[in-house]
C-alpha cells in the first residue's frame, strides 16, 4: 500500500482522529456487542470478538440492532474505552446519535465518516494509520499496517 | 434546516440549558440526515430507563439534566426497567442493582416522565393517534405505532428519545415523510399458508421478514386477520432480527387497504413467497437448543395484554408448574391490576407461576438463577436472550409454552 493515500468520504459527525484502525467486514451492534468497561468486543458472533476498540477508529459496514446502542456506547465513553472514531460504508442515525451525545454530554468528539465502498477491504486494513477528519470526510492513510 | 424563532431562541439558551443541549443533538441529527425542519410531536416514549441500557453514564446524563431544571414538555412514558420493583428480592437482583434503578427512577420522576415502565405503552397513558408524529424509542413499540396505529415515528436512539422529550420536536427526515413510508418488499404467503395460519405463525413470519429486509418496509400479502396481540408480537420479531420500523399488512394495517397504497403505487423491488416451510425452518433458525428439560418460560414479551393473561390463566387452571421451572409473565402494572381484580392473578400464582411486572427476562440480570433452557412464544426473546439471558431458547407455541412449564420438558415433535 502507497503511503498517504486518501479515501473520501461524507462527514456524519466532525472531530480529528490520528492513530490505528480496526477493520471488520460484518455490521455491529454496540448493544450486547462490547464491554463498556474495556472496550472489547463480547459478540461470540462477531469477527471481532476478544479484540479491543478502544480509542481505536473502528470500521465496519454499518450499524445493527436496538435503539439501546447510546446507553452502551456513552458508558464506554465514560469509561474512556469507546472507539475515538468510526467509518461505515453507511451510518445509521442510531450511531451518529452516539458521537452527538457523546459530544453534548461527555465533550468527547468521536469523528464518523461514511460513504466508504462498500468493498474497502484492500482500502483500509487492521493496524494502518489513519488521520480522519469528521468535519470534511477525509481519511488518509498514513502507513499501512 | 429551517428553525422557527422559537426554536432559534432554544438553541440560542433563552429556555435553559437542558431545552439548548437536547436541540442541538436533535437539529445536527437532522442535518446529518437531509432534514429540512424540526415537526413537533405529540409524545415521546423512553428506552433509557432502564438500567441495564443507561448505566452510570445514564445517570450521569440524568443528574446533569436534572439538576438543570429539565422537564419534559410531551407526555413522555418509560419503557421497562432492568427490576420488578415490588418484587425485585423475589427475582433475586442484587441490592446494589435494584437501588441504581431506583435511582433512575427518581431522576426520571424529576424530568416529569410517566412511570409506566412498559414496552407497550400504546395500550394505556401513551396511545398514538393516525398521523401524529412522535418521538418514540423502543423497537417493538415503535414498528407498532408506525404499523398499526398509523403514527410516524423513526426508531430514535437512547437519550434521543428524551432529547425529542425535552423540546417536543423531532428531525422530520424517514418515516415522519409521506414518501419514505412506501413499502418496498413484498411477502406472498401461499394459499396453504395463508388459510392455515396459526397464532405462533404471526413473531416466526415477523422474525423471518426482519431478516430478509433489514431496515426496508415490507408488504405482507396474504394474512386474513390478526389480533392486536398478534400484530403487536409479529412487530416485536421483526425489529428484533432486522431494524424493522414499519410494514404494511395488506387488509389489516390503516395504511395498506390495498396492495397499491402499501406500495405507493409502484412495483416493489423485491418479491418473496412465503410457504409453511420456509415459516417452520425459520421457527427451527428461532430455537439455539435442543428439546429436554427446561428451567424458564418467559411470556409477555412485548407485555402482555388483559387477554392474553386471560389466556394463561385458562391454560394455568387447575394445573401446577413443575418443581425446578420458573415461569414468568411480563406485564405492566395497569395490567396486573386489572388481572388481580378479574381473578387471574390468583389462578396464576395458584399454579406456581409469576407475574414479572415493569421489566422482563431480557432486561432484569438473572445470572444468579443459572438458567440452562428458556422456552419463549416471543420472537423478539428468541433473538435476544441467548445473549441477555446466555441461555439456550426453544422458541415454541403460547400452548407449547406452557405445557413446557408444567412438565418441565419441551418436546416440539
Amino acid at each position: 500500500m502507497s503511503p498517504s493515500q486518501i479515501i473520501r468520504g461524507r462527514g456524519c459527525s466532525p472531530g480529528e482522529f490520528e492513530g490505528e484502525v480496526v477493520v471488520s467486514l460484518q455490521p455491529f451492534g454496540f448493544w450486547q456487542g462490547i464491554d463498556p468497561r474495556t472496550g472489547i468486543v463480547i459478540d461470540r458472533r462477531h469477527d471481532l470478538c476478544g479484540t479491543s476498540l478502544c480509542n481505536k477508529a473502528f470500521v465496519f459496514p454499518y450499524g445493527r440492532g436496538s435503539t439501546g446502542t447510546p446507553g452502551i456506547f456513552l458508558e464506554a465513553v465514560k469509561n474512556g474505552c469507546a472507539p475515538a472514531a468510526i467509518v461505515n460504508v453507511k451510518s445509521e442515525p442510531m450511531i451518529v446519535a452516539c458521537a452527538l451525545l457523546a459530544e453534548a454530554f461527555f465533550k468527547v468528539s468521536i469523528p464518523i465518516v461514511d460513504g466508504l465502498a462498500a468493498d474497502y477491504r484492500d482500502l483500509l486494513r487492521t493496524g494502518d494509520r489513519v488521520r480522519i477528519s469528521g468535519a470534511s470526510g477525509i481519511i488518509e492513510v498514513v502507513s499501512g499496517g | 434546516m429551517h428553525l422557527t424563532d422559537e426554536e432559534q431562541g432554544i438553541l440560542d439558551g433563552a429556555f435553559g440549558e437542558p431545552q439548548r443541549i437536547a436541540l442541538n443533538v436533535l437539529v445536527k441529527l437532522g442535518q446529518a440526515y437531509g432534514a429540512d425542519r424540526l415537526v413537533e410531536i405529540a409524545s415521546a416514549h423512553v428506552v433509557g430507563s432502564s438500567y441495564q441500557i443507561a448505566g452510570e453514564a445514564g445517570i450521569a446524563i440524568y443528574t446533569q439534566l436534572v439538576e438543570e431544571g429539565a422537564r419534559v414538555k410531551v407526555r413522555t412514558t418509560s419503557d421497562p426497567g432492568s427490576i420488578d420493583f415490588a418484587r425485585w428480592r423475589q427475582f433475586k437482583t442484587p441490592g446494589e442493582y435494584a437501588e441504581r434503578q431506583i435511582k433512575i427512577a427518581e431522576l426520571l420522576d424529576r424530568m416529569g416522565v410517566i412511570p409506566t415502565w412498559t414496552c407497550t405503552p400504546y395500550t394505556t397513558f401513551n396511545v398514538p393517534r393516525f398521523g401524529e408524529d412522535l418521538g418514540w424509542s423502543e423497537s417493538s413499540a415503535v414498528v407498532f405505532a408506525n404499523s398499526v396505529i398509523g403514527a410516524r415515528t423513526n426508531r430514535l436512539a437512547a437519550y434521543v428519545d428524551l432529547c425529542a422529550a425535552l423540546v417536543g420536536r423531532v428531525p422530520r427526515f424517514g418515516l415522519h415523510v409521506p414518501e419514505c413510508r412506501r413499502g418496498e418488499v413484498a411477502f406472498e404467503l401461499t394459499p396453504d399458508l395463508s388459510a392455515n395460519f396459526e397464532d405462533h405463525y404471526f413473531p416466526a413470519l415477523g422474525y423471518l421478514v426482519g431478516q430478509v429486509t433489514g431496515d426496508r418496509i415490507s408488504v405482507i400479502l396474504g394474512v386474513r386477520r390478526a389480533t392486536f396481540d398478534q400484530l403487536k408480537a409479529f412487530g416485536a420479531a421483526a425489529a428484533a432480527s432486522g431494524s424493522v420500523a414499519l410494514y404494511h399488512m395488506v387488509g389489516i394495517t390503516p395504511e395498506a387497504r390495498t396492495v397499491d397504497e402499501a406500495l405507493g403505487g409502484r412495483q416493489p423491488s423485491e418479491r418473496h413467497v412465503v410457504g409453511t416451510r420456509e415459516v417452520r425452518e425459520t421457527m427451527a433458525q428461532m430455537s439455539t437448543g435442543q428439546d429436554g428439560p427446561v428451567d424458564v418460560v418467559g411470556v409477555g414479551c412485548p407485555h402482555a395484554s388483559i387477554d392474553q393473561i386471560r389466556r394463561y390463566a385458562m391454560l394455568l387452571q387447575g394445573k401446577r408448574v413443575h418443581t425446578g421451572v420458573e415461569l414468568w409473565i411480563c406485564a405492566n402494572t395497569v395490567v396486573e391490576e386489572m388481572s388481580r381484580k378479574m381473578g387471574y392473578l390468583e389462578t396464576i400464582e395458584q399454579a406456581g407461576a409469576k407475574l414479572m411486572v415493569g421489566t422482563c427476562h431480557n432486561d432484569c440480570p438473572l445470572g444468579p438463577w443459572g438458567f440452562r433452557r428458556l422456552v419463549t412464544d416471543s420472537g423478539k426473546f428468541a433473538y435476544y436472550t441467548p445473549t441477555t439471558v446466555g441461555t439456550e431458547c426453544i422458541f415454541a407455541s403460547t400452548e407449547a409454552c406452557f405445557e413446557a412449564a408444567i412438565t418441565g420438558r419441551v418436546d416440539r415433535r
